[in-house]
């Protein structure tokens, strides 16, 4: 094998294939490598850790074809190490391959390739939807964080993907907050729903190209395949609670507040919060203000009011912290609107003109 | 030598190995194809794999994780595995591969990574924790969740994650030998596990009652108040052995309130709901369901079943499936004597050297299931008869001859002790003979067993058949 690849494309293209790699040192050499091959359709990076796998295209000149297996650690150093413009080129002979870039050359010992396992693809790609992978990406990484961290229950673990009706809803949920994001789909009449694991789909995040990417996904399997490539992860196999059940369908009073002011607020409040992260919100819709208040015994307390559109009843109610500075992330409206339901039933966070989002979360005991 | 000791192996295994059974099944191909690849690649592909069943058309259906492992399977090891299935037995004509769902993965794993444990009765399970008196043998890794408890084990996991604020009390409550101490004693040791640095103390109430009154006796009721209110977590179990204890109750309802208020995590069971509890202060009540009450109710067959494979896998035995099926069905009692079914079966298993079929199982089990009341004479009768393998009519009849009367003793012993009818009802029911016919046939036996052990193992064999 004999190829040349500009330095910054081939350092990039490393850093996102290395995330595939197995990390674990104790499986299959092969696993935690990446595999460079050169041919017909032009030079390509693999790497899997078994539960998710990328196949990424490289643009480059190849002079001669061939497979190499190179560690994937040893690999991100070295691509890490690159400055400067020009191009990097990898020859191959024997098990030893050599790296040339400006007038430095390094030659290291390959793994044995033999091992590298198939990339799969699914079985029975019917199913497909098209997105923009700028808003796969940023639905990804702000919906994952909602997911449970721990895989006692993998359903939970995991994001929860339903096609219907050219619309589709995205949900993750942890049993103490739930975010549930819709977006319009280009292609109309398809249906169905599948579990991502949460952990991949946050490094499928990063990988993932602007342009469009076709998502393909059956019983075990998805796969989000772009111009550039084709990244795969398995499937939770598991039923997903039936999540609509907890959502308030009444009110008895709904706030509107400036984000900015909301976010400032929270962040100065929470310096406050205790060992549980506890800061409450008291409605006051008489003189028209949000009140956060949280109290440490160590420490102090502060209490903070928003002016705020409010219309209902008094009402106050305690939150994790973290879970109700979770919606900056998920939404980019100016206000935003928090609706609430009684004493000890979850609270409705939206954002003012983005109906894509509904996020809820259930209130500490006081 | 080696190579010697490998054909040895093999031998052994193939000469014991149940081709149907699709856990000795897939062991044997493990040990096969752990011989012709490399270790690296072994612990990758074939660790969370297990033959799923095995079709009647000779098809092994091998459950795999996902789809990396369907397609390497199929590019990889097919023609070995296919090899391996071959040299069992020709029956099996093809290997299909399927993506199994996670759930159903981990139960078998268990099993077989547990099934060649030591084969020794451990002897940890009594050992006791001094300073938070659990005991370490109830962990969640142990403790089977079914329909019947899956709702007290999602409030336990729950109380786990946020203690002292979810479900503060949490209040599991179910019949005797539901599987209450071993879930709080399991969150009891999660917790500490969890957070190192806090403190976890499980008593049962009895010793809280005794703690109290020697507290008030010895003069240091306070130094009682301080030692209780350190903990983070406290888990008292049988909490309906305080009813009528009224002082122990005030205390403990000070208690409850200077933990709840520090947001301490607290759990209670009790073999009642806390409104059912007899004889108890009406505000204790209303604080023992004040956070989350949750029953465990009965265990459901299939539960059952998995509680069986699961507690002999932890003694190192692997049951066969009908085996299991027929202790987890012969006894509706609690999971406390399924345990003590399956430690009986395990110590037999033990003292023989392999696990016990259904026949040796039913036989050792005699002594936990009580025969059915119901049972007929006219059954027994019948049983008795097949085994002497002699005319059920000539029971009836008034002959004399050698072999019938020593059938018609044994059956009148057996109705008299197993069944405890009365004497006189036998002799009608036996052709209608006099009860003191009837107690003289029961004497003898019963002074006869003592000497003839041919005799005794007969009427054990019959027993067996009866049950």
């Amino acid at each position: 094998m004999n190829i040349s690849i500009e330095k910054k494309i081939f350092s990039e293209a490393v850093y996102k294939v290395a995330r595939f790699a197995e990390r674990k040192s104790s499986t299959l050499p092969a696993l935690s490598s990446i595999l460079i091959l050169a041919g017909d359709d032009g030079i390509k990076m693999r790497a899997t850790n078994l539960e998710t796998g990328i196949d990424l295209k490289l643009e480059g000149i190849c002079m001669s074809e061939g497979v190499v297996a190179i560690p994937a650690t040893l690999l991100q150093q070295i691509a890490g190490s690159l400055v400067g413009e020009g191009k990097i080129t990898l020859e191959h002979s024997g098990d030893v391959i050599s790296l040339t870039s400006g007038t430095s050359k390094s030659a290291i010992k390959t793994v044995p390739y033999d091992d590298f396992p198939s990339i799969p693809f699914p079985e029975n790609p019917k199913k497909n939807i098209l997105l923009p992978g700028v808003l796969l990406r940023t639905l990804f990484s702000s919906i994952a964080a909602c997911a449970s961290p721990s895989t006692i229950r993998p359903e939970l673990a995991s994001l929860y993907f339903a096609v219907e009706g050219g619309l589709l809803t995205v949900v993750a949920t942890d049993s103490f907050r739930l975010a549930e994001k819709k977006v319009p789909l280009s292609n109309k009449g398809i249906q169905g729903t599948f579990l991502i694991p949460a952990k991949n789909a946050l490094e499928i995040a990063q990988a993932l190209p602007d342009g469009d990417v076709t998502i393909s996904f059956d019983e075990h399997q998805c796969a989000f395949v772009s111009s550039q490539g084709m990244i795969v992860s398995r499937l939770t196999s598991a039923a997903y609670p039936d999540y609509r059940q907890i959502i308030p369908k009444d009110s008895i009073v709904e706030a509107v507040v400036l984000r900015k002011d909301f976010e400032t607020a929270l962040k100065r409040t929470t310096i406050f919060a205790d060992s549980f992260q506890k800061v409450s919100l008291s409605f006051d819709p008489k003189r028209k203000h949000l009140v956060l208040f949280a109290k440490n015994s160590d420490i102090g307390e502060s209490s903070e009011s928003l002016s705020a559109q409010i219309l209902g009843s008094d009402l106050n109610l305690s939150f994790n912290h973290r879970f109700l500075s979770t919606v900056f992330s998920l939404t980019t409206s100016e206000s935003i609107s928090l609706t609430a339901a009684g004493i000890g039933r979850p609270i409705i966070i939206k954002g003012v003109g983005d109906n894509s989002l509904l996020y809820l979360i259930s209130p500490m005991n006081q | 030598m080696l190579v010697l000791q490998i054909f040895r192996n093999k031998r052994i295994i193939e000469s014991t190995m149940d081709k149907g059974n699709p856990r000795e099944l897939w062991e044997y191909m493990l040990t096969q194809v752990e011989l012709s690849i490399s270790s690296a690649n072994f612990n990758t592909w074939f660790r969370s794999s297990f033959v799923v069943k095995i079709g009647e058309d000779g098809v092994v259906y091998i459950g795999v994780p996902s789809q990396f492992f369907k397609d390497w399977y199929l590019k990889k090891f097919h023609t070995l595995l296919l090899k391996i299935i071959r040299d069992v037995s020709y029956e099996f004509r093809n290997i299909e591969y399927m993506i199994v769902k996670d759930e159903r993965r981990k139960p078998m794993k268990e099993t077989v990574s547990a099934g060649r444990g030591a084969l020794e009765l451990p002897l940890h399970e009594f050992y006791i924790n001094k300073s938070d008196n659990l005991n370490p043998r109830y962990t969640f890794d142990t403790f089977v969740v079914g329909s019947f408890n899956d709702l007290a084990y999602s409030a336990a996991q729950v109380a786990i994650q946020r203690p002292g604020i979810t479900y503060n009390p949490l209040f599991i409550y179910g019949d005797t030998g539901r599987g209450k101490t071993h879930l709080v004693q399991a969150i009891g040791n999660q917790y500490k596990k969890q957070y190192p640095g806090r403190k976890v103390y499980y008593l049962t109430s009895e010793k809280f009652v005794v703690d109290y009154t020697d507290a008030v006796q010895a003069g240091t009721a306070n130094r009682f108040k301080d030692k209780y209110r350190q903990y983070d977590l406290l888990i008292m179990d049988d909490v309906q052995f305080l009813s009528k204890k009224d002082k122990t109750q005030e205390e403990l309802f000070h208690l409850f309130n200077a933990l709840h208020d520090t947001n301490k995590q607290i759990i209670f069971s009790s073999d009642r709901a806390p409104v059912a509890i007899p004889d108890i202060a009406e505000r204790l009540k209303g604080r023992f369901s004040s956070g989350m009450a949750v029953d465990i109710s009965e265990p459901d067959p299939e539960s059952r079943m998995v509680i069986v494979r699961k507690k002999a896998a932890l003694h190192g035995v692997i049951l066969s499936d009908d085996v299991v099926e027929y202790v987890a069905t012969t006894l509706t009692g609690s999971i406390r004597e399924l345990e003590g079914m399956v430690n009986s079966i395990v110590c037999h298993a033990q003292v023989k050297g392999l696990a016990p079929d259904i026949a040796e199982v039913r036989q050792s089990l005699r002594s936990f299931t009580r025969p059915q009341k119901s049972i007929s004479v006219k059954n027994v009768v019948g049983r008795v008869a097949e085994f002497y393998g002699i005319n059920e009519e000539s029971i009836y009849e008034k002959t004399r001859r050698r072999e019938v009367v020593r059938p018609r003793q044994v059956i009148m012993y057996l109705l008299r002790e197993d069944f405890r009818i009365s004497y006189p009802s036998i002799g009608t029911k036996l052709g209608g003979r006099d009860h003191t016919t009837v107690i003289h046939s029961c004497e003898k036996i019963k002074r006869e067993i003592v000497v003839d052990t041919s005799l005794a193992k007969e009427i054990q064999n019959i027993r067996s058949l009866l049950v």
